[in-house]
């Protein structure tokens, strides 16, 4: 099932990049001067874009576990700066909009995504045995 | 192939590594080059100041009298001129007596004259007037959600600090900030960088301006002690219903100008009672200020504008 | 699947070129606050949801001490920002009634705590029956630097 597991690995990076992209740009714009969250944006970016390309490319499952992991964390950031605050930053609602629910979006699909290719792979591995 | 016994074979190492190599390197790459789109994005972007808000003061809802026959017009005017000012403030201070007698319809008036203001946040301090009968309580509960103690404050913004101060209860004829409150601004900023521009505002100055009016902080010495070490610190104060400013050292004081109605220059007069203008000169007297911060600069940019 | 890889590419340009394309000014910053201190209200220009800050008023209201006006009792005025008299000798049992001629509000606050006033506005009043012999100094709690003594004799 080579096709549907580039499809996915295409899907996976998509999503990645969208919530990479979306941490720089905001670091760019404003995040850069808030102590702590400004550098792990800046971080969260970097990783994220560099995940996206490799596995575009076609790298091992263990990038997209890896994707996978950093989307769960930054969601788990996100509920945290929207309730008892992360490391004293504190927002309210879905700020800044729209940004933040186009990235807990990105975010959600692309741990979807692994998880579903995790499980398809398991499955087929059975299947071959 | 042989698969090797401890799972993986040196080839496949060989790989994984590779690729977990490239993945840092990429991230470098990019971390690199986003903060370089950061740094240029500084020089292209048209000179907004990193940090630009309002101050406007001693409103004194419910005042009647000869000095200013229609506090609430005046106040609701220096909204309007705040409003108008071409660009939103990224916050507005009112540096306290928001009402003249403390009473729950003053306090609604003033709270609901305060939402026409054309900025996301809207901060206060108690003056004297606000805290009459009950030290402060029914101050607190319309503006105190969400402080300390006795109604004290602060937060980060833009890379700057801003703390909220009330000295305008267990007043013993000058103004008191109390051991808790010094407490607070002790530990509060024990943790940030020298280079942190600092902004505290207060009702009554934090400085001796004229002692004998009682325009002065008892304790006011000690909470700049725990100051001392920072670059930049500006202090905003109201209640003397004049513009004056200070430098002490690090610290520079800005008292800034009412809506309601002018007092006597200290010493000018037996009290600091309400002076009553010819007809005509009262605007003159009130007004609203900009204060603007630009990253780099030590020192606040601050303009202040008379009630048109 | 030869789609997809186009498709998803595109999607990716595309958001990218709206994110950038959203915001044309720079972004105003954003206010930090610790956890368990968030001041201030919202003004108009709030743009997500704020916690509600309405409380209901204080139902409360200040009352100054209901009595008739005073037959014989002792006065005390305040005008100029100065009690007159700055210090008054009365018998125990005296009442004490103050009234303010200033156009500003001021109280009288006992430095030992056994009065307090509620704000007195311009020609407001306010009685207190000394019960016990002594020396009460008292000052305005919105000025105080007027001060003032009741000297209750036996």
């Amino acid at each position: 099932m080579k096709a549907a597991n580039l499809a996915a690995g295409t899907a996976i990076s998509a999503s990645v990049a969208v919530s990479g992209i979306l941490h720089a740009y905001l670091y760019v714009n404003g995040y850069r001067d808030v102590p702590t969250i400004g550098s792990a944006f800046l971080l969260q970016g970097s990783v994220f874009c560099a995940l996206a390309v490799l596995i575009l490319v076609g790298g091992p499952a263990w990038l997209r576990l890896a994707a996978a992991a950093g989307a769960a964390a930054s969601l788990v950031a996100f509920g945290l700066s929207r309730t008892i605050g992360l490391f004293g930053f504190i927002e309210t609602g879905w700020q800044p909009a729209p940004y933040a629910q186009i990235s807990v979006a990105a975010e959600v699909l692309t741990v979807a995504l692994v998880v579903a290719t995790v499980v398809r792979r398991r499955s087929s591995v059975r299947h071959e045995t | 192939m042989s698969v090797d016994p401890q799972g993986m074979t040196r080839r496949q190492l060989i790989r994984h590594s590779a690729w977990f190599g490239a993945a840092v390197a990429l991230t470098v790459a990019g971390g690199e080059v986003i903060s370089h789109v950061a740094g240029s994005a500084d020089a292209t972007q048209p000179a907004r100041p990193t940090l630009r808000f309002a101050q406007i003061s001693d409103s004194h809802i419910g005042f009647n009298g000869p000095a200013n026959p229609n506090v609430a017009d005046t106040f609701s005017h220096a909204i309007g001129q705040i409003n108008s000012l071409g660009y939103t403030p990224d916050f507005v201070i009112h540096t306290g007596d928001l009402t003249h007698l403390a009473t729950p319809a003053q306090f609604d008036q003033v709270k609901q004259m305060l939402t026409e203001l054309n900025t996301p946040h809207v901060f206060t301090v108690p003056g004297e007037h606000d805290s009459t009968d009950d030290a402060g309580q029914k101050y607190r509960q319309a503006f105190g959600a969400g402080t300390r103690g006795d109604g004290w404050y602060s937060f980060d913004v833009a890379g700057v600090h801003v703390i909220g101060l009330v000295n305008t209860l267990h007043l013993q004829k000058l103004g008191h900030l109390g051991t808790d409150q010094l407490e607070f601004v002790e530990k509060d900023v024990a943790g940030l960088s020298s280079d942190t521009p600092i902004i505290v505002f207060s009702h009554i100055p934090l400085f001796a301006m004229y002692p004998d009016w009682g325009w002065g902080t008892d304790d006011a010495a000690q909470a700049l002690s725990y100051l001392k070490r920072f670059a930049s610190v500006t202090c905003l104060n109201g209640h003397v219903h004049q513009l004056f400013s200070k430098t002490e050292g690090n610290v520079t004081f800005y008292s800034g100008t009412t809506t309601a109605y002018p007092l006597p220059a200290p010493g000018q007069g037996p009290a600091p009672k309400p002076m009553t203008l010819p007809a005509g000169k009262l605007r003159d007297a009130l007004g609203i200020r900009e204060v603007s911060y630009a990253k780099g600069q030590q020192a606040l940019a601050l303009k202040d504008q008379k009630l048109t | 699947m030869k789609v997809i890889l186009p498709v998803a590419a595109a999607g990716v340009l595309f958001t990218a070129a709206c994110a950038s394309h959203a915001s044309t000014s720079p972004t105003a910053p954003s206010i930090t606050f610790q956890s368990g201190m968030t001041p201030g209200m919202s003004g108009s220009a709030m743009p997500g949801v704020m916690p509600d800050m309405q409380s209901p008023p204080a139902s409360a209201s200040a009352t100054a001490a209901d009595s008739p006006a005073p037959q014989g009792g002792t006065a005390i005025s305040m005008s100029d920002f100065k009690f007159n008299p700055a210090t008054l000798t009365v018998p125990v049992g005296t009442t004490v009634t103050w009234t303010n001629q200033d156009e500003e509000p001021h109280t009288v606050a006992a430095k030992d705590g056994s009065f307090h006033s509620p704000g007195m506005d311009t020609h407001g009043t306010y009685s207190f029956t000394f019960t016990a012999p002594g020396s009460y100094d008292y000052v305005c709690s919105i000025h105080p630097f007027m001060t003032g003594t009741v000297v209750v004799t036996k």
